[in-house]
């Protein structure tokens, strides 16, 4: 990772080559120097104290600035990225788990009510409650079982899918893959526990099986009135048709209930994992269009005087050419220090814009600093409040100056105070100082520019805007991976569930829609009661799936933001009627599931047969 | 056997007519001709009908009578258009149901059927009054759901759900649910089934009603032998075949019918 402007790591343009100290020192002709002294503490060190007496160590050989390990880009970065792994880890077991208990439980009510004749048999026959209760209980351990060991050898394969691509990302030297045995047995006793108490929970329906009245059919399901028909003026307008699908719901309640958990979940997971990609397009938008709006930022070796951008405006292919001066900078305020990057910009500038944390354009101030958002919160500091800046640049002394906050500014990646060019350079005690330029160039000319300002002595490094964007479209596809996958869950969770339920109350109504068609409903017509019910349970699932998914997406939103990214929580309206497609799709792929049903329905084998 | 009053007032149904026993013109409403059935389980093949004929006139009441697997669902199934026979002709007035297809047979359960079963098979998530109306708005001239509640002796529990009402009442409210259609062919399987003896007469007594007062078709099927002393036709089945028919120049009212 070069610096906080950049999103992600660069191998292309940057790295870091590692050889032995002296060798360095001998390349460099700077034979018994250091620039950097990296330090381990012992366990329980006090950190401050120790990096106070470092300090005071190293101050007569110009010590400009201490990082705590926290505050690395690097260690940031992978903090970051192992919390989001951490919380993932707990996040998404829960609810598989949760989802697999709910199915289990749904399952095997149902398999025993439908299994009444033969309880009642065994209970006949002498089988004691407990035996009975560990014969179904038994089906969901089955099911614990094999879905641990199906589960087992599909996460050892994803797992080391996942650590290969870490291991490229974060360029870690051995791949972390291998066979974690205390996952795998976590993951056994922890589908078995939960397949067990479903179970148990499920089939204690057995227990109130009398043997004798099992043998009778079983009476008609009680249904009642539902809270809608209070309100009768409502309740008349619903055909007959509407009135039997909301009281076939409201019957139902618990597995309505779980349909609708899963459509909920898959409706929210789909504007999660719909969302990540606004975001990048949002910030790419806000980053490399409306924020930064030149087309190459040159960086020289040493600040020259401003006439010297003379030169570079000349060239054939710059439109326009702004200087800048960054000075990287302690700011202190009170008690409090942050390290941070002052930027000096000429007043009016165009290649640049700063926005206000609610969106607005800001001028850059004659006078004053426009703080960023977080070093800002880091101080508590707020405009109108004095900092002390403290300049950190390689060539000569450190200087303190007084500046007040004339404002705040937000960027959505690193991020940097800024300041006018006149105060930058006063900051340093100098005048008409620049440290770099941004060019706005003619596209047609961008290759035999690139070549001449290559050529050109004094200059440090060239960004290009092209070039980033480029690169970052290409880790793009890293992302695109991660959210593919979790579509994927969206979709196998969402449809296990839908599905599960779907088929579940086919067979259970397979009696009553049977008798529907003896009446003289025709296929179609039956459907229609079907479709109702499933219309109703998908219209509750989009009104409650879309804001949990906005409520989701916050909240992964500020569990990600950190000193160097700031995501704006923006989910763009097509995600939202995506996901609210997705959601359609489920249930109605259910919906056709039943309707084959229907069509395949043998009226006098149904209704032969006694529930 | 006294005329039927309604009888009169309905076109014929078939240009057939037979000197009934009677004397009396009757009007043919269904034909079965030498229908079969088999199911083939496996290595196994059931007759469940052996090229089994029979015509129901119009008006009637018919008891199909026999034991356990003689066959008699299988064939009132097929007259109702549940089934399709595997071999014979079965027809409705000139319609060959035997050659229709799904949409047809549905057509014809809806218009000119009514179904009553011994497990009552109402939707239990609607109230008897709509478990009627449910089948009343399927044709386009039924009967009011209130007045055939009413002749059932249902209209104060109309807004009972299924599961709030005894096996008898369960079973008015199916017949009710079959009348408000007005269909020419009331077809019951085994509707005494269930219920006891007191409960029974009395739905056997519904039926009779609806066969005089609308002029219905009625099938009874039963293994109960004392029952086809109400009909004014017995038929007994006897493992896939019909063995007798029997006309009953007298039949008992259902309450004078004992088992
Ligand atoms: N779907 C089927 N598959 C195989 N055999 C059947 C099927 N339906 C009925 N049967 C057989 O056909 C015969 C007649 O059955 P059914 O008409 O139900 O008799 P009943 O109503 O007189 O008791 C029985 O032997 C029965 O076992
Ligand atoms: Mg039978």
């Amino acid at each position: 990772m070069k610096d906080a402007a950049s999103m992600m790591p660069e191998p292309e343009t940057f790295g870091i080559v590692m050889v032995p100290h002296n060798q360095a020192q001998q390349i460099l002709d700077l034979s018994g120097q250091v620039n950097q002294v990296v330090i381990k503490l012992a366990p329980g060190t006090d950190e401050k104290k120790a990096a106070e007496q470092v300090k005071v160590l190293l101050e007569p050989y110009g010590n400009l600035a201490d990082y705590p390990r926290k505050q690395q880009l690097s260690d940031a970065i992978l903090h970051m990225e192992l919390e989001q792994l951490s919380a993932m880890a707990v996040f998404l077991p829960t609810i598989f788990l949760g989802i697999a208990a709910l199915i289990q439980f749904v399952m095997l009510g149902r398999m025993v009510r439908a299994q009444r004749l033969q309880i009642g048999v065994m209970k006949a026959l002498g089988y004691s409650n407990p035996s009975i209760l560990l014969h179904y209980t038994g089906y969901a351990l089955v099911a614990a079982v094999a879905g641990a060991l199906l589960g087992s050898v599909l996460g050892v394969i994803f797992a080391n899918l996942f650590s290969s691509v870490y291991a490229v990302f974060f360029n870690l030297p051995q791949a972390i893959g291998g066979i974690n045995f205390k996952a795998i047995f976590y993951g056994f006793s922890l589908s078995v526990i939960v397949g067990t108490i479903a179970g148990l929970t499920a089939s204690r329906g057995v227990i109130s099986v009398n043997p004798a009245e099992s043998m009778n059919p079983a009476p008609p399901k009680s249904s009642g009135r539902i809270f809608l028909e209070r309100w009768s003026w409502l309740w008349h307008r619903f055909g007959i048709s509407w009135k039997m699908s909301l009281r076939t719901i409201n019957r139902n309640r618990f597995r309505s209930a779980v349909t609708l958990i899963g459509v909920v979940l898959a409706v929210a997971m789909l504007v999660v994992a719909l969302f990540t990609r606004d975001i990048v397009d949002y910030m790419i938008n806000r980053c490399y269009f409306e924020e930064q709006r030149y087309d190459y930022m040159l960086r020289f070796t040493t600040p020259v005087k401003e006439t010297e951008l003379f030169n570079i405006t000349r060239l054939d292919g710059v439109i326009k050419a702004e200087p800048v001066f960054e000075i990287p900078v302690r700011i202190h305020f009170m008690e409090l220090v942050r390290e941070d990057l002052v930027l000096g910009l000429p007043p009016g500038v165009s290649l640049k814009k700063l926005y206000s944390p609610a969106g607005k354009i800001q001028d850059i101030p004659g006078e004053g600093l426009l703080i960023s958002e977080t070093t800002a919160k880091k101080l508590h500091a707020k405009p109108g409040d004095k900092v002390t800046v403290e300049t950190l640049l390689g060539l000569g002394p450190s200087h303190l100056s007084e500046i007040k906050i004339a404002g705040v500014n937000r960027q959505l990646v690193g991020g940097c105070s800024a300041i006018s060019l006149a105060s930058a350079n006063r900051l340093l005690q100098e005048s008409s100082l620049i440290s770099g330029a941004m060019l706005k160039t003619d596209t047609g000319q961008a290759a035999l520019l690139e070549k001449k300002l290559n050529e050109m002595t004094g200059i440090a490094s060239i960004s290009s805007r092209q070039k980033e964007l480029d690169s970052f479209n290409k880790k793009l596809g890293y992302m695109v991976y991660s959210i593919t996958i979790m579509i994927s869950f969206a979709v196998v969770l969402g449809f296990a569930i839908v599905y599960n339920s779907s088929i579940m109350s086919f067979t259970e109504r397979k009696r009553e829609l049977a008798s529907l068609r003896v009446v003289g409903f025709t296929t179609g017509e039956v459907s229609g009661l079907l479709l109702k019910e499933n219309l109703a349970q998908l219209a509750l699932g989009i009104i409650l799936g879309l804001p949990c998914g906005r409520f989701l997406a916050h909240a992964y939103i500020n569990a990600v933001n950190t000193d160097l990214y700031t995501f704006q929580a923006v989910i763009y309206p097509v995600t939202y009627v995506l996901s609210a497609l997705g959601g359609i799709i489920f249930i109605m792929i259910a919906y056709g599931l039943a309707v084959k049903g229907v069509k395949r329905l043998d009226l006098v084998e149904v209704l032969k047969t006694r529930d | 056997m006294s005329p039927k009053a309604t009888q009169k007032n309905r076109p014929p149904v078939s240009q057939i007519n037979e000197q009934g026993a009677g004397g009396l013109a009757k009007d043919i409403l269904m034909t079965l001709d030498r229908v079969t059935k088999t199911y083939i389980m496996g290595e196994v093949t059931v007759e469940a009908l052996k090229e089994t004929s029979l015509d129901i006139y119009a008006g009637e009441i018919v008891v199909i009578l026999g034991p356990s697997g003689s066959g008699k669902s299988t064939l009132l199934n097929i007259m109702g258009g549940m089934d399709q026979p595997t071999g014979g002709e079965v027809y409705f007035g000139r319609e060959n149901l035997s050659q229709a297809g799904d949409a047809r047979l549905t057509a014809y359960r809806r218009d000119s059927v009514g179904f009553v079963f011994q497990f009552y098979n109402l939707i239990p998530d609607l109230t008897a009054g709509e478990n009627v109306e449910l089948a009343a708005n399927l044709v386009e001239n039924p009967l009011s759901t209130a007045l055939v509640l009413k002749d059932v002796g249902m209209e104060t529990r109309m807004d009972h759900f299924p599961s709030q009402l005894s096996g008898g009442e369960q079973q008015r409210v199916s017949i009710a649910r079959a009348v408000v259609k007005n269909p020419r062919l009331l077809l019951c399987d085994e509707p005494t089934g269930s219920l006891d003896y007191k409960t029974g007469r009395l739905i056997l007594g519904l039926l009779a009603a609806i066969n005089k007062e609308r002029g219905s078709t009625v099938v009874i099927v039963t293994h109960n032998a004392p029952i086809g002393a109400m009909a004014d036709r017995v038929v007994r089945m006897s493992s896939g075949a019909v063995v007798e028919i029997m006309e009953n120049r007298d039949p008992l009212p259902p309450e004078k019918v004992e088992w």
